[in-house]
């Protein structure tokens, strides 16, 4: 009297392809256990490290001095000059690797320097609620609304000769919007929650109800925050100094176009000088987005449980059935 | 009804923050315009002549006068007198450039929503199949790569090595201007790099936007009660969910028009093109500091006239709204 | 058996029915193999704690089970047709046309961007091809008269109307083609008591005028008690107790049944210690030995510790009970 009896479980799962989590994983916080596990994310943090490690010993690894003449002009890359030089003598290669110092560190500053400033609005913002908030959010939909480039070029053509570090400044002032009206939601969804509401009674004070409470439920949007908003500040400062905005004398990657441009680096036909920094901010940007994949699914649990659904599907077809609703 | 009035409201108060600024970013650097030009000149200018120039930008009197004065100015679609091609002045070839960005970007625009919107829809709909596991990751992050970066690829292949695509200007210097079948396909022509450009860096997060809005969506119980009630999967692909998932994106159109006028300038700069982009470059290479505020200025207003379009559709797809 | 073979087959026959959820590294197994019937024109209510399960077999009886869910094994029998075998084709024709769904919250049931109307005449479309435009519109007017909603609010969308009347739109959907059962998951559940009065006392009557059977989900023990025939009560993925509605409370034989009947406060009678049950359901993943409520359980026995309880048949009354203290 028992038709079609049902595998049990751990059959069930040798059947689908599931295996038991590793015990590490399950000792690391969820939130790095999420990205490690992601084949994605894992990828994009691997590369991204390699291109940190690369900046951040650029001094010990780079064989020429980035900002002088070190060889014959427009060189072809050879022994000498792993990727050959510019118009003007200078070791391309030697460049690149200063150029990820200088790219790397306005893309974090200005994400890092954005994020802070939308958490904080958009916490104010939703903790507080009332006339606070509803001046907040009209600042935080001008930021949004306003287009910043054209922006950023009156700033930067009143200031001449704007240094990386006034355009980390001016891309986080412009860039905290999309942080704040997340962050924001998020904390109203969450002031509601039972457990605030029992800090509260208790009488906690209200920044440390903030900060212990409310924050660390919110840590993969501020993260996911962060990793767009650094995208924005890598993709928008190299745009800026390209059309000349930044300082041409600093070496960054941006510059390093700029000055490709200038040379008519394409029309000679040297392209050592306009590909690497081109690529070098490609598969920045890539890492980035592939590490922003994993966060997404952090913040979207629906996402990961898409995840399996290739193998239910795989099991019911092997048994000629289909599924019942997507 | 009401919320458009609201919005329309809002963009007048945030175009208002963009004109103050305006006002406000050149007079709290040291210097202003007029001194800037006689350093430039090293010094040879009468006492007269840089009075006259300082009034002129508008630099003179108190701060209170100087600001009334330059929303009286603005008023009258003054924007001064251009420096690079004086004495013509700057509105006449602000609108000139501007109308060439707007064709650009209105032209990108509608392409790159409508590639990704279609592609996200394919993508959420066989989702996990090799189209999502393939495309789905290449275009997220085509929409990383900077606008001045695909531009120069473009350029390059399509330019210079093979010689498809002309190396710049909007139309050719013979081509004659006017409602011609034979205009409109040159224009096109030389706006097809600088457009397409434009369009791989953007489409994707369009495609990803839709395809994730409808990931989510099939999990709702109205999409799991379509499918019960043995609607065709075709009908509740589109009248149940793409329906429903593309109300968000169409916020998101509005959000991004500011994004995408930046890329536009720098594409212009890479193909030549005579839009704002490039005029504003040579603006600031020469200092041509009345054409570098007024771009601000018809650039935010282009940015909230397009989000007020999309609050329009927004209203029209979205029952909810009226 | 042999009561088999003298009543009539029953509409629905459930057996040894198991529902898995499949997770990343894991499975948690919702429904674990339960038994039940469903008879012709018969209201049976499936009670239970949230998180119990009873859901899951609901979808899982419409075949609208989602993923991540699996329905790993068991059988059901509609009218003797095996429903898990259904293939595309059969299954469009079962749903909907011999089996229909009212969802719980019908706020979230309705497409908020298409006029009301549009949604039940597609339905009607997608199953009578033939029918021309007037004779889909005039079933749409019948299902609006069916369920009490004014006609000339038939074009409107579903955030105009209030919770109650969506509700009703939704049962109005789920009968426009006639089914034979209608599962219904906790209709009322995110309604207030006088408007729940009222869609309850609607369905009564239409299941009395079309006799179509009804599944009726709820943990609202006294609500089932009213409106259905029998009721099932089912504890941690397990059914663990079926009897008639009018036995559930007044001779209850599991002791979860019994002290779910007292934790209930008459509205008549003589004031009563509310007594609740005490700890709370096992969590999937970390499931007890033998019976799964003994730890919960005052009446608990050694045996029931180590060796899980079957679903035994009472000859007499039909009822069914798993509980080694029942024999």
């Amino acid at each position: 009297m028992n038709p079609n009896p049902a595998p049990s479980l751990p059959d069930l799962m040798k059947s689908l392809g599931l295996r038991q989590k590793p015990g590490w994983v399950s000792r690391l916080p969820s939130g790095l256990a999420a990205v490690l596990t992601n084949r994605k994310g894992l990828a994009g943090l691997v590369i991204l490290t390699l291109i940190l490690l690369m900046g951040l010993f650029a001094p010990l690894l780079a064989p020429y001095d980035p900002f002088h003449r070190a060889g014959p002009p427009s060189a072809p890359p050879d022994f000498d000059y792993l990727l050959g030089t510019t118009r003007l003598g200078k070791d391309v290669f030697s460049q690149m690797l200063y150029g990820a110092r200088a790219s790397l560190t306005v893309g974090f500053v200005a994400g890092i320097a954005a994020t802070v400033i939308g958490v904080i609005v958009g916490i104010s913002s939703g903790y507080f609620g009332g006339r606070i908030d509803e001046v907040l959010t009209f600042f935080v939909n001008v930021v949004l609304v306003l287009p910043a480039l054209p922006l950023i070029i009156v700033f930067a053509a009143y200031v001449d000769k704007a240094s990386p570090l006034v355009i980390a400044i001016v891309l986080a002032a412009t860039g905290w919007g999309w942080s704040a009206r997340v962050i924001r939601t998020q904390t109203i969804a969450l002031r509601d929650r039972d457990f605030v509401l029992a800090a509260e009674l208790l009488g906690e004070r209200k920044w440390r109800i903030i900060l212990i409470e409310i924050f660390p439920n919110m840590f993969s949007f501020v993260v996911g925050g962060f990793v767009l908003g650094t995208i924005y500040a890598i993709i928008a400062e190299a745009g800026l100094e390209f059309i000349g905005l930044g300082n041409p004398a600093s070496v960054t990657w941006g510059t390093m176009l700029f000055w490709a441009q200038r040379n008519a680096a394409l029309t000679t036909g040297a392209w050592w000088e306009v590909w690497p920094p081109c690529i070098a901010i490609m598969v920045t940007a890539a890492a980035l987005v592939l590490i922003n994949f994993s966060v997404d699914e952090l913040t979207n649990p629906q996402l990961r449980a898409a995840r399996n659904a290739r193998r239910i599907r795989r099991y019911l077809r092997q048994r000629n059935r289909s599924p019942d609703v997507f | 009804m009401r919320f458009l009035v609201q919005r329309l409201f809002f963009y007048i108060a945030a175009f208002m923050v963009a004109v103050t600024l305006n006002f406000f970013i050149p007079r709290l650097m040291p210097g202003d315009p007029a001194t800037m030009l006689f350093i430039s000149l090293h010094g040879k200018m009468r006492q007269d002549q840089f009075a006259a120039l300082k009034r002129s930008y508008g630099f003179d009197g108190s701060l209170w006068d100087q600001f009334v004065a330059y929303l009286g100015k603005l008023a009258h679609l003054d924007f001064g007198i251009s420096t690079i091609n004086f004495p013509e002045p700057t509105s006449s070839l602000l609108f000139y450039a501007a109308g060439w960005t707007l064709f650009l970007v209105g032209l990108a625009t509608v392409v790159s929503f409508a590639m990704g919107i279609f592609m996200g829809i394919y993508a959420a709909w066989h989702r996990g199949g090799f189209f999502d596991s393939v495309f789905t990751p290449v275009n997220v992050m085509l929409n990383a790569f900077t606008p001045a970066i695909v531009a120069l690829i473009l350029f390059y292949v399509f330019c210079i090595h093979w010689r498809v695509f002309p190396l710049g200007r909007a139309h050719g210097l013979d081509d004659q201007p006017g409602w011609t079948w034979h205009y409109l396909t040159v224009l096109v022509y030389y706006a097809a790099l600088p457009v397409a450009s434009i369009v791989i860096v953007n489409f994707g997060s369009w495609h990803l936007g839709m395809r994730n809005t409808m990931i989510n969506l099939l999990n709702e119980d109205f999409v799991v009660l379509a499918k019960a009630k043995g609607l065709s999967d075709r009908r509740i692909r589109n009248q149940y969910v793409a329906r429903n998932a593309i109300l968000p994106q169409i916020t998101s159109l509005a959000m991004s028009m500011g994004f995408v006028l930046g890329g536009a300038l720098i594409t212009e700069v890479v193909f030549n093109y005579p839009g704002l982009g490039k005029f504003t470059l040579t603006a600031i290479q020469s200092r041509d500091y009345s054409f570098i505020q007024a771009q601000l200025l018809i650039l935010t207003a282009s940015v909230l006239i397009a989000n007020l379009i999309s609050d329009v559709l927004n209203v029209i797809f979205d029952p909810r709204l009226r | 058996m042999s009561s088999d073979l003298i009543a009539p087959m029953p509409l629905l026959q459930v057996r040894n029915l198991t529902v898995d959820y499949i997770g990343e590294n894991a499975i948690a197994r919702a429904v674990n193999g339960i038994d039940f019937d469903i008879a012709e024109g018969e209201a049976f209510g499936l009670a239970g704690e949230s998180g119990c399960g009873k859901s899951t077999v609901a979808f899982a009886l419409a075949r609208l089970t989602r993923l991540p869910g699996l329905v790993s094994g068991g059988s059901i029998r509609f009218r003797g047709e095996e429903v898990l075998d259904f293939g595309p084709e059969r299954l469009r024709k079962y749903r909907w046309n011999e089996v229909s769904f009212v969802f719980q919250s019908a706020m979230n049931a309705l497409n908020p961007v298409m006029r009301v109307s549009e949604q039940i005449m597609d339905t009607v479309r997608a199953h009578q091809p033939k029918a021309t435009g007037d004779e889909v519109r005039a079933r749409a007017l019948e299902m609006f008269d069916l369920v009490g909603i004014p006609s000339r609010r038939l074009d409107d969308y579903p955030h105009q109307f209030s919770g109650g009347m969506r509700q009703r739109i939704g049962i109005a959907i789920a009968m426009c083609l006639n089914p034979r059962l209608v599962i219904m998951d906790e209709p009322t559940t995110a309604l207030d008591v006088v408007v729940q009065r009222d869609i309850i006392e609607q369905i009564c009557d239409l299941k009395n005028n079309l006799g179509f059977s009804v599944l009726f989900i709820t943990h609202d023990l006294g609500l089932m008690i009213e409106f259905c025939d029998r009721i099932g009560v089912m504890y941690a993925g397990e059914l663990v107790e079926t009897a008639a509605a009018d036995q559930i409370l007044t001779a209850p034989r599991h002791p979860y049944t019994r002290a779910l009947g007292q934790s209930f406060p008459p509205l008549t009678g003589p004031r009563r210690r509310l007594e609740g049950i005490a700890g709370s359901p096992p969590p999937l993943s970390a499931l007890p030995q033998g019976c799964r409520f003994s730890p919960r359980c005052t009446s608990a026995v050694a045996l029931c510790g180590i060796e899980v309880p079957t679903l035994q048949t009472d000859p007499q009354t039909k009822g069914q009970v798993a509980c080694h203290l029942a024999q």
